[in-house]
């Protein structure tokens, strides 16, 4: 099955998009009339206002760009920046909060609530307190102690930062790797570093605002083309390469296709293998953003890379984080060895700041060991990478059966789930909580006005009772506020993911041991062949002695 | 009192919402929908007449269109684009300052028509004209044309 056939964007039906609006001038009308009230003394107004003294000076910010926060935003924020008091892993332990006055301030009871945990990015699990990644950190914390306190270039270069590139490297098949302390600053300062004025950096439309941070810090001429739509990348493709810069009309020097492996807002995947065909034909190159898909996609969890069965070396920089799949913080990017010595030279984040710092940088060097099998109880990466695969598609599958829109790609593990309308978003926020289930939910701005959603993040650390909890508690609650909008019948791919299925996957992983397979620390079967764009779910690498075992066990199990 | 940031959501790569919003699915029917509702209540005042209705509803509507588009700079929320929306009202900051796009010529139309259902409801009465036609070219149709744009007349609604 093509991508596009395992993706879906169900459109707003039309009069919830009409009554959306009319939510919305409502909350407007009534905004603009309390403010009145407040400003002219007829309520009590609790707004942060200038002291008197500066009543005549210019004032620092409009009372209009507020008027969102206080009026909309104010009234519902007991939906967002809950404080927990636990590890964020499967579950956590929420602190109660209720507000008296309808959002301007908060009371702690000094109760909590035990939820099911929908909204950390932990992709792979590895947000635990105890295991052998948090026995390596404390371990790490002993030697080197918490901070760095030095950039790379200068005192801070550790030797685990060493060992952590060249695992990252050997994961994503790249020739080398560099990391950097933070995810957002890894795209942002080192595309400066990459290229310049006089090139040309062709963006997707829903890029995270650090790839377009970093794009905007280059100079170079950026053009936007529409999401995942490649005959719009090819057209633009042509018009850079035909047309040349604006006024001098000079050939550009590089042209950057810039683009993310999963887009965590849409639940969408890239399409790469096209991408890469067309990066061939015009010479571009490729820059490939797996903050979401690395550790998450594909059947080694090596990233939308994988998941496609292209080449890594296809795509000229490889650029991902370890804050979601790995329980750590930081990003890396990987490539060809002439890159990273570049990068290495010229990177504004890896000279000026401060690099990972120890415990973090243990964290991660192990996360990465126990999914390639050299840590941890054995088989366990491949455990977590099916569990993570499993309950994607169980939830989704589960979501599209009970009628509400979701969004995205079968194997994105993150999921949303269509609201629509501004009422609802809070009332789904808390009547979940009520219920067990912390889930994040935006709204406008945040999203485009008619698609306010509710976003699951599945892990590998949920058990299928929790998913079948999970779903049981969002029937509920979606059918208490009337929120099952979808009109078409759920797709193809969910005939067979039943509770039944997703049990047989995961005693598939228990039951055999691959002794060759990747996940045991074997080299992942690389296709000779150039990268098709079906996803290598029936494709086996026939060589394989392991997976031959695996075909087998499955036919005898069927 | 109390200490609030507004998640703008998680990081965006659009600087301001408040351009596109306008090119949604069912905004155009939401606006006429808005316009009949307040025609209707306006309508179901009992000592009126269906002409002199019919201007209420026209002058109600370019006011308070002028308002929301012409009035009031700046977006409701804290855009990404670092204040350069600032100064521009809503008007100026639709489809980012592009001029004869879809929506600007829907917006223009609306008025219009609304203007000669008025005047013929009232069946061409002057006082009614002269105060619809004076609405519409001040509040509706000046405000909206290319050569208005970032004009602010006297200073007045300049920052």
């Amino acid at each position: 099955m093509s991508v596009e056939h395992e993706e879906q964007f169900e459109p707003t039906p039309y009069v919830v998009a009409i009554i959306t609006y009319i939510g919305y001038v409502m909350l407007a009308v009534f905004g603009h009339m309390r403010d009145f009230l407040r400003n002219h003394g007829f309520e009590k107004n609790l707004i942060a206002t200038e002291p008197a003294r500066t009543k005549d000076f210019v004032p620092l910010y409009q009372n209009f760009e507020s008027f969102y926060t206080r009026n909309l935003y104010r009234r519902i924020r007991d939906c967002w920046n809950r404080p927990i008091r636990t590890c964020p892993g499967a579950e956590f332990e929420l602190i109660d909060r209720k507000s008296p006055d309808h959002g301007w301030s908060f009371e702690y009871p000094g109760t909590h609530t035990r939820a099911i945990n929908f909204g950390s990015y932990n992709y792979l699990g590895f947000a635990e307190t105890d295991g052998p990644c948090a026995d390596a950190a404390a371990a790490a914390t002993e030697t080197f102690g918490c901070g760095v306190g030095s950039p790379r270039a200068e005192a801070g270069n550790l030797d685990l930062h060493t060992r952590l590139e060249a695992t990252v490297a050997e994961f994503v098949g790249a020739e080398d790797a560099i990391i950097f302390p933070m995810g957002f600053a890894t795209n942002a300062l080192n595309m400066p570093a990459l290229i310049g004025k006089g090139c040309c950096v062709l963006s997707d439309e829903l890029n995270h605002s650090s790839l377009v941070l970093g794009a905007r810090l280059t100079g170079a001429k950026i053009k936007v083309f529409r999401h995942n739509d490649i005959a719009d990348v090819e057209a633009k493709l042509r018009d850079a390469i035909v047309y040349g810069q604006d006024r001098t009309r000079r050939p550009f020097k590089k042209i950057l296709i810039v683009v993310e492996g999963v887009y965590s807002m849409e639940g969408s995947v890239t399409r790469l293998p096209e991408l890469i065909a067309l990066k061939k034909k015009y010479k571009a190159y490729l820059y490939l953003d797996e903050a979401h898909s690395i550790g998450a996609m594909g059947p080694h969890g090596r990233g939308v890379v994988d998941y496609f069965g292209c080449d890594p070396r296809d795509v000229d920089v490889l650029m991902g984080t370890f804050t979601k799949s790995f329980g750590g913080a930081g990003g890396y990017i990987a490539g060809s060895q002439h890159l990273v010595a570049l990068l290495r030279q010229r990177s504004h984040s890896g000279l000026y700041g401060a690099s990972l710092p120890a415990p973090v940088a243990a964290q991660v060097v192990t996360a990465f060991q126990m999914l390639m099998g050299r840590a941890g109880p054995p088989g366990e990466g491949a455990r977590r990478l099916k569990q993570l695969e499993v309950n994607t598609q169980y939830f989704r599958a589960s979501l599209h059966r009970l009628g509400v829109i979701v969004y995205g790609h079968r194997t994105s593990p993150v999921v949303p789930v269509m609201i629509f309308m501004p009422g609802k978003i809070a009332a789904f926020g808390r009547e979940t909580l009520k219920r067990g289930l912390g889930t994040v939910v935006v709204g406008y701005p945040a999203t485009p006005i008619i698609e306010s959603r509710a976003r699951f993040c599945l892990s590998a650390a949920h058990s299928l009772d929790i998913i079948d909890r999970s779903v049981q508690i969002i029937d509920e609650v979606t059918s208490l506020l009337l929120m099952k909008y979808s009109r078409r019948p759920p797709p193809a791919w969910t005939a067979g993911i039943t509770r039944e299925w997703a049990e047989a996957q995961l005693k598939l992983v228990d039951q055999q041991r691959r002794p060759h397979g990747a996940a045991n620390g074997g080299p992942v079967p690389r296709r000779p062949v150039e990268c098709r764009g079906d996803p290598p779910d029936k494709v086996a690498d026939e060589n394989d002695a392991a997976v031959k075992d695996n075909l087998a066990a499955v036919a005898a199990a069927s | 009192q109390s200490k609030q940031a507004m998640q703008v959501g998680t990081a965006h790569s659009d600087p301001n919402p408040n351009h596109i919003y306008f090119n949604s699915r069912g905004i155009w029917m939401t606006y006429i929908i808005f316009i009949l509702i307040a025609h209707f209540i306006i309508l179901s005042i009992p000592f009126i007449s269906v002409g002199l209705a019919w201007t209420l509803t026209c002058q109600v509507h370019n006011f308070i269109t002028y308002l929301w588009l012409h009035w009031e700079k700046g977006a409701p929320f804290e855009p990404l684009d670092q204040g350069e929306s600032r100064t521009l009202t809503h008007w100026e900051q639709l489809d980012d300052g592009v001029q004869f796009t879809a929506n600007k010529k829907f917006l223009l139309v609306v008025p219009t028509v609304v203007f000669l259902l008025a005047t013929f409801y009232s069946r061409y009465d002057q006082i009614h004209f002269i105060a619809n036609a004076l609405s519409l070219v001040v509040l509706s149709i000046a405000p909206k044309l290319p050569m208005f744009y970032r004009v602010r007349l006297f200073g007045i609604n300049k920052w």
